[in-house]
């Protein structure tokens, strides 16, 4: 990775930060727009580690329960447990491709907002019902659009290697062995081929 | 064939993901005497520059929706106090003349809600205005609606608010003409009915119409008296044939509250409802 595309990762990182308090979207009164700092994080753990991914987590899990106290701890444990899982899950599991990163973010927004309802005790029931399987969708779908809208502006510079349709597939070193991400990668391009036509892969 | 998992998290991994969650655990065991100062810590030194930048933002939003309403208000504002010297006069005089003492102050102080996007955000939540505007611990929250929450713990320039809905909240209440008296607590998360209130410890001989406005009965100190609290909408249950416990469906939705007032000043004795009355203005 150049040195000058380390630095226009932070900067878009630092953007997402601030996006996360300048922007506020609210639907039927609740705010469910992107939840940029989890993007944020997201997109640092896809790319590290799984033990610095689990440990930006943790820090930015505390960061959250400064602002939210009802859970306090419970922000850290979440966000600890998605950015952990998000760093290992990249490397074993998701190919390299801009829909497979937005189910990522949709997943680890969800699992974010599970963990934090049942790990802070104060949701139960009907409300945590209401809150696991309408508002937290919601606000994953929405997370998840904006993740991909950054991907697709600014992919090359946060150093995620998208393999589009029929592109030329760029994998990083840190992605995982390359015969996995490899095969996950051509998996990905011939189910994406298959959807767009509607023919059989060959 | 299969996949190794382990190949992908190596031991120092491994390790520092569970020493986070060891950490993470230890967070949530934390008393409040330990972890206030922590959380206020982070509030006003890491967070206060993203904090302060939520703040301008929600004033530029409400700027942008409100112009017109402000604008209209504004006008109303200039033409009333066309009158208000001549009117602050023989206010003053016929309260002499009456032999009371001066207007009850109710002093307030306007704040926007930094929410936040986390599920438990309802619970509690923070407002842009703190200890240098003059906010106090237990202060009463409000929107024009009705009680918002009350203030739990107060920073230099930011406050956490318990809202209504927090499993802690409680509140002495009475019906709107004095005849009932009771505790409004949030009802609770189970069944359809959650995100409702309910006023408990009404004795069984006396009845509460549905429809009936609750409000604060002032008792204990912490809250004025007058503030509304919600309407009630039916019998919850009851309990050994001595008391009956209502459902309250709450003024205001804490989750929709874009901006509070929180008051403060001279304890207030006085009753407040006529501040809250349909097309009155803001307190």
């Amino acid at each position: 990775m150049r040195r000058s595309d380390r630095y226009r990762f932070y900067i878009i990182l630092g953007v997402l930060v601030v996006l996360q308090f300048a922007v506020t979207i609210r639907m039927w009164g609740r705010p469910v727009g992107p939840d940029f700092l989890l993007l944020a994080l997201l997109m640092y753990s896809i790319r590290a580690q799984p033990g610095r991914g689990a440990a930006a987590g943790f820090l930015m899990g505390l960061l959250r329960d400064a602002l939210t106290p009802a859970s306090f701890g419970a922000g850290a444990l979440s966000h600890t447990i998605v950015g952990y899982l998000s760093a290992w899950g990249k490397a074993v599991f998701f190919a390299e491709n801009v829909w497979v990163n937005g189910y990522l973010f949709f997943a680890g927004t969800w699992l974010r907002n599970l963990v934090v309802a049942l790990a802070s005790g104060k949701l139960k029931g009907t409300m945590l019902g209401w809150e696991l399987l309408v508002w937290s969708p919601l606000q994953s779908g929405t997370t998840a659009v904006a993740g991909m809208l950054v991907l697709w502006l600014f992919g090359r510079h946060l150093a995620i290697p998208i393999c589009s349709t029929g592109g030329s597939a760029w994998r990083a070193p840190w992605c995982g062995p390359s015969w996995a991400s490899s095969w996950w990668c051509s998996f990905a391009r011939r189910s994406w081929s298959t959807a767009s036509t509607g023919s059989s892969p060959r | 064939m299969a996949l190794r998992a382990d190949r992908y998290a190596s031991r120092a991994d491994t390790l520092v993901f569970i020493g986070c969650v060891l950490l993470s655990l230890a967070a949530m065991g934390l008393p409040d005497r330990l972890r206030d100062p922590f959380a206020r810590t982070l509030r006003q030194t890491v967070l206060a520059p993203l904090l302060a930048l939520q703040q301008q933002t929600e004033r530029i939003s409400a700027a942008l929706e409100r112009y017109d309403e402000v604008v209209a208000q504004r006008d109303s504002a200039a033409l009333a106090a066309t009158f208000l010297a001549e009117l602050r006069s023989e206010n003053l005089r016929l309260r002499g003349l009456l032999g009371l003492g001066p207007r009850l102050g109710s002093g307030y102080i306007p704040a926007e809600v930094l929410h936040q996007t986390e599920p438990t955000n309802a619970l509690t939540f923070l407002v842009s205005a703190g200890r240098k505007q003059g906010v106090k611990p237990l202060s009463a929250v409000v929107s024009p609606e009705g009680l918002v929450g009350i203030v739990s713990t107060v920073d230099a320039q930011t406050s956490v608010v318990v809202s209504w809905a927090h499993p802690e909240f409680r509140a002495s209440a009475m019906a709107a003409d004095g005849s009932v008296y009771g505790i409004v607590a949030p009802h609770g998360s189970e069944g359809p009915r959650s995100w409702l209130l309910e006023l408990q410890g009404v004795a069984y001989s006396q009845l509460v119409p549905d429809g009936a406005t609750i409000l604060t009965s002032g008792l204990g100190g912490v809250l004025p008296r007058g503030i509304p609290l919600g309407t009630v909408v039916g019998v919850a249950g009851e309990a050994g044939g001595w008391e009956r416990t209502y459902l309250v469906r709450p003024a205001v939705h804490p989750a929709g509250v874009t901006h509070v007032m929180i008051l403060t000043g001279p304890p207030l004795r006085g009753d407040l409802r006529s501040l809250f009355e349909a097309g009155s203005p803001t307190p």
